[in-house]
């Protein structure tokens, strides 16, 4: 019963996150500088031409009229329609460009969890040693590293000097994403870069703090072999931190597609938010941001809900938790 | 102070971190008073030239333009714009994050939910989307515009600082004394939160250059000629092949920056917070 | 932990080979004939919204009534047959007979004249409304017959049908729900799948017009926003053909062996300096920045070399063309310059902003440049580097200082009247000269080609005086693999891929 309480609560929350930043980034973006129908039409736009569009895109009516006619059509499932390509739905190519960017995303979790959670638990388990200090080194280094540097670090390796890997990820015609899964591997390494030392250093802190725990620290004067104790005991706590981590980061991760994307011409989500903010696309500009918010507030929202799934023991008292 | 020194003799990449960081400082101040060239100026004789040849150490780009100096001066921009925003960002977060954990109650809950529904845009799209619709950014629009994207996460931080001291003897002692709530929070607490808020300082520095040195790549930074890093990166990748020098070394430059920045930043957690 | 971490190894390996093995699935296909283009993003793709850069698309989708033959120069009919004047007043145009749109419907005069008439429709803003704004009545007596009689002579009017807005829709299509995303004509090619900033995928248009064409049997565009990233595409063999290269790109195809690089023709980029506002409203301040550039190194960092690859002049009458007249360069003279800058009054320099785009080939270099070399002179340029769709959207035509990327008129009197005449629609310099006006209207009336070139040697010395603009010609690079054979594009900027083919 609290549970659902909680669960509601947070629902609620959900919904009015979403609500306030649909508010904001429409705001944003209507009292930013220049005129729409004008962008559309070019400069050879005569002031007649420029009135009729205003008038038939409904520029002339009064804002919460537009945030009204935006917000409802969004909660319809329809986007608009873009004013860059005029007369092309954001539908049409929203949904295909989502889906590649959450492939890519995919893709890089499944480097990064184990690589980090395996360099992380060394780490913990090796505190103080060598090992410890070249991995949380390396960690620190990569996740300062802004992804567009690691990226061209791995595209001066892997396709300037080895020529095994294309510098960009485009998708032959007729064919999809799927059949064409190496064209993932360098954007997702550069990920994998930056995501590796945020998450090795929360599997290595929590990986400490459980090692030394006394329920370990009694297993392991018990006589239980160190390998029994890491795998079976030690890990299954010290996995919870950086769970929230990993799912705390996919909103982040899809804000950070953004750099990757750009430098690999990867067809996603990130390089389609940076062309419609350099053409000023207004309808696609707010569907995108609006969809990265999303994903940032519902991988929270799971990412809570996971994490008092996984230990009961959490109080329901609301609030931050 | 001695404590100080004395932690960092145990720490080799605090030493290094430091070390770099000082350089680059010392590069920003006297590089470009001591580069033959100006960050402008073009070897029309020496296009692209490779590292070590006509006199260009780093090599040139394809306006013939030193690829050191230009880094040296980008240094400067860099360095100037990160410390502003870790600054500003940093009092901003203060001044809100601890009005509200300070008084508490409804004040607190607002905000503490604004700060939710702020921070579900992450900083790199908002600053993206503001700066690419004004299109003009100069060092002062960019500079506001990343602080603000970052005082959310800062004004947090400064909250949750401000509330591990609150129930403290010497905080009441001061309201029996009857001084008024800004003295009390800037004057008695602020001090002794100086250790979060110092580590929140430093990490937003790397954060601050890890940002616009993604703006500047993603072509909504400053406008050319200036020499920004990021900026440096996405101008020459078409050349990278011909000169990679132009793109490598930029980018050598900024990673150098961060991880100084970040190794610092970690021993100062460790110096302040940790270990108290 | 350990089969986590296995059955994760498992899982990228497995993803890197299906990878690897995938890359050779494109082979496999049966003998057609396909060729493959990467190019710039296109933003509307409607004729006559539509701002050049879908080079490849729309050409090979729609016709037009004239072509241009790539290797001569020449006119040669297209959908028109023939076309005839006596006066530079009334027009007839011969339409060809049998040809058909992709819906399957007969292409007729109504189509012609609806092609006309749309470039007058105000709620479209029509990029050709100025040059057909001369247009008195469009009579079609015949289905296969269009008559159009002009408000005034104008010799040369023909050439407008080449223009690359001018292609030829369906009067029956509507262009305003489906140009965007169902574009339909008489081209070469058909239109099957458009992904919007993607690609798109032609197919062969079996009942073309034209016996033997096209010669490809599919055409695939790759929509790909840098130009580094489509030459990457060019060099791994996923492409064939890359327009729009820079030098730099150019020298490096040539060293790979296996590619080739043509320069159709020279495109001009005009820096213009407005005559209606300060500073350039005085000549002294016009004069002194065209004694402060030295051409030699704007050439340079342009990648070229001038006179060779790279022209400069102070006219907007490119050198290829029979109307240029040979002005010598003013050469650098920095002291000159400061001089008129003192005299102007500005004895301590001054600063204006400079427009442009950013994306644009040559754009940053040659604004950079400028900026560096006029500074002695006591210019401080403020470059303002934008987009080149927000650029020509939004800054364009209201700089104090710009610079734009200008294709050829093949007749310069077209360029004219659009860009320097004090009324013209694009004249971005907003120059107000009563002599250089007065010379345009007497070149596009004037029927005597002796009498017409003297008009233009009159007017490019006027430049050279007083002119709002320098010209640079840079050239038009389209890297293509080696076994693309016979491409063609002539100085309309009008591919004609219909004639490519891969050996």
């Amino acid at each position: 019963m609290q549970f659902l309480t909680w669960l509601i609560k947070r629902l609620g929350f959900v919904i009015l996150t979403l609500v306030a930043m649909s508010m904001l980034i429409f705001l944003l973006v209507e009292v930013m500088p220049g005129d729409v129908a004008q962008t559309v039409l070019g400069q050879s736009a005569t002031p007649e031409s420029v009135a009729a569009l205003r008038e038939s895109m409904g520029l002339d009516d009064p804002l919460p009229v537009r945030y009204g006619r935006w917000a409802g059509g969004f909660i319809q499932g329809d986007l608009g329609e873009s004013l860059y390509m005029r007369g092309v739905q954001i539908n049409t190519i929203f949904w295909r460009k989502v889906g590649h960017s959450v492939i890519l995303a995919l893709t890089a979790l499944l480097f990064y969890v184990p690589l980090s959670i395996f360099f992380g638990v060394l780490a913990g388990v090796k505190a103080g040693k060598l090992t410890d200090s070249i991995i949380s080194f390396f960690g620190l280094a990569t996740m300062a590293l802004p992804e567009f540097v690691s990226g061209i670090l791995l595209i001066t390796l892997f396709s300037v000097k080895l020529s095994i890997l294309p510098i960009t990820s485009v998708i032959p015609i007729g064919q999809s994403l799927w059949g064409n899964l190496h064209i993932l591997i360098l954007p997702a390494l550069s990920i994998t870069f930056v995501m590796f030392g945020y998450v090795s250093r929360m599997q290595r802190s929590s990986m400490v703090t459980v090692m030394n725990s006394d329920y370990i620290r009694a297993a392991t004067l018990k006589g239980m072999p160190r390998g029994y104790v890491i795998f079976r005991h030690a890990l299954r706590n010290a996995l919870l931190p950086t769970i929230t981590i990993i799912g705390m980061n996919m909103g982040w991760l899809f804000g950070g597609l953004i750099v990757v994307e750009t430098l690999f011409g990867f067809p996603g989500l990130g390089s389609l938010t940076l062309s419609a903010i350099k053409t000023r696309d207004i309808p696609l500009i707010e569907a995108c941001v609006l969809f990265i918010t999303a994903i940032f507030v519902f991988s929270t929202f799971l990412t809570d809900m996971l994490y008092v799934y996984l230990n009961p023991r959490i109080r329901f008292k609301g609030g931050d938790a | 102070m001695k404590d100080f020194l004395t932690m960092l003799k145990r720490s080799p990449a605090a030493i290094i971190g430091i070390s770099i960081l000082l350089l680059w400082i010392l590069i920003a101040i006297f590089g470009p008073s001591i580069s033959p060239y100006t960050y402008t100026a073009m070897d029309m004789e020496n296009q692209m030239t490779a590292p070590g040849q006509g006199g260009h150490l780093l090599g040139t780009d394809s306006l013939g333009r030193d690829v050191l100096t230009r880094i040296m001066y980008g240094s400067r921009t860099i360095l100037t714009i990160a410390l502003m925003t870790s600054l500003f960002s940093s009092i901003a977060g203060i001044i809100i994050g601890f009005s509200a954990g300070y008084f508490g109650g409804n004040i607190d809950t607002i905000f503490l939910r604004v700060m939710d529904i702020v921070m579900a845009i992450p900083p790199l799209v908002l600053s993206m989307v503001v700066l690419g619709i004004l299109g003009d950014s100069s060092i002062l629009s960019l500079t506001i515009i990343v602080s603000i994207a970052y005082t959310p996460a800062t004004a947090r931080v400064a909250r949750g600082a401000l509330l591990s001291c609150k129930g403290f003897e010497y905080v009441d002692a001061a309201r029996i004394r009857g001084e008024n709530h800004l003295y009390i929070m800037f004057v008695e607490i602020l001090p002794n939160t100086i250790g979060p808020v110092l580590v929140e300082i430093t990490a937003r520095f790397a954060y601050s250059i890890m940002m616009i040195a993604s703006l500047g790549f993603l072509g909504v930074g400053l406008q050319p000629p200036t020499p920004d890093w990021g900026m440096m990166v996405i101008e020459n990748k078409s050349i990278i092949r011909e000169a990679p020098w132009t793109v490598l070394y930029p980018s050598l430059a900024i990673a150098s920056l961060v991880i100084a920045i970040s190794l610092f930043s970690d021993f100062v957690n460790k110096v302040m917070v940790n270990d108290k | 932990m350990k089969k986590l971490m296995l059955t994760s190894l498992v899982l990228v390996f497995l993803l890197s080979a299906a990878g690897l093995f995938a890359g050779g699935e494109a082979e496999a296909v049966e003998d057609k004939m396909i060729i493959k283009v990467a190019e710039q993003v296109p933003n509307l793709i409607t004729p006559g919204v539509w701002d050049g850069q879908a080079f490849s698309l729309n050409p090979s989708i729609y016709d037009y009534l004239i072509e241009m033959d790539a290797n001569t120069g020449e006119l040669i009919p297209a959908l028109a047959t023939e076309w005839t004047t006596d006066d530079g007043i009334v027009w007839t145009f011969k339409l060809r007979k049998g040809v058909r749109f992709h819906d399957g419907t007969d292409f007729t005069a109504e189509d012609v004249k609806f092609t006309l008439e749309r470039t007058q429709d105000p709620a479209l803003g029509h990029l050709k409304a100025q040059d057909f704004s001369v247009v008195e009545k469009i009579e079609t007596p015949d289905p296969y017959t269009v008559v159009i009689t002009l408000k005034e002579a104008l010799p040369t009017f023909m050439y407008a049908m080449t223009d690359y807005n001018m292609a030829v829709l369906s009067s029956e299509y509507d262009y305003g729900t489906y140009g965007e995303s169902a574009p339909m004509g008489t081209g070469a090619f058909k239109m099957e799948q458009l992904i919007p900033k993607e690609s798109a995928l032609l197919s062969k248009n079996e009942s073309y017009w034209q016996p033997g064409l096209p010669k490809a049997d599919e055409l695939q565009i790759y929509f790909v926003a840098d130009i580094d990233a489509s030459v990457s595409l060019l060099e791994a063999g996923e492409v064939d053909i890359v327009p729009q290269i820079s030098p730099t790109i150019k020298t490096r195809l040539e060293g790979l062996g296996g590619f080739k690089v043509v320069s159709p023709y020279q495109e001009s980029r005009f820096i213009a300096m407005a005559q209606d506002r300060e500073p350039f409203d005085d000549n002294l301040v016009r004069l002194a920045f065209k004694y402060a550039v030295d051409p030699e190194i704007l050439a340079k960092a342009c990648q070229g070399t001038l006179g060779e690859t790279i022209y400069y002049n102070e006219t907007p009458i490119v050198n290829a063309l029979a109307q240029y007249k040979e002005i010598p360069n003013r050469g650098q003279d920095i002291d000159k310059a400061r001089e008129l800058l003192a005299e102007a009054g500005y004895p301590d320099g001054l600063t204006v902003d400079f427009y442009y785009g950013s994306d644009h080939p040559y754009g940053t270099e040659i604004a950079q440049t400028l900026k560096e070399l006029t500074a002695p002179a006591g210019f401080e340029l403020d470059l303002k580097g934008f987009p080149r769709d927000i650029y020509l959207s939004q800054y364009w035509m209201n700089a104090p200082m710009s610079l734009t990327g200008w294709g050829v008129r093949v007749d310069p009197s077209m360029l004219l009247s659009l860009a320097f005449y004090s009324k013209g629609p694009w004249n971005e310099s907003h120059m107000n000269d009563p002599e250089v006006d007065d010379l345009i209207d007497k070149i596009k009336g004037e029927v005597d080609d002796a009498k017409r070139q003297s008009y233009y040697d009159r007017l490019q010395e006027a430049f050279f005086e007083r002119g709002t603009t320098l010209n640079l010609q840079v050239p038009y690079l389209v890297g293509l693999s080696e076994n693309v054979k016979d491409y063609r594009q002539p100085v309309t900027m009008i591919s004609q891929l219909k004639y490519a083919e891969i050996e």
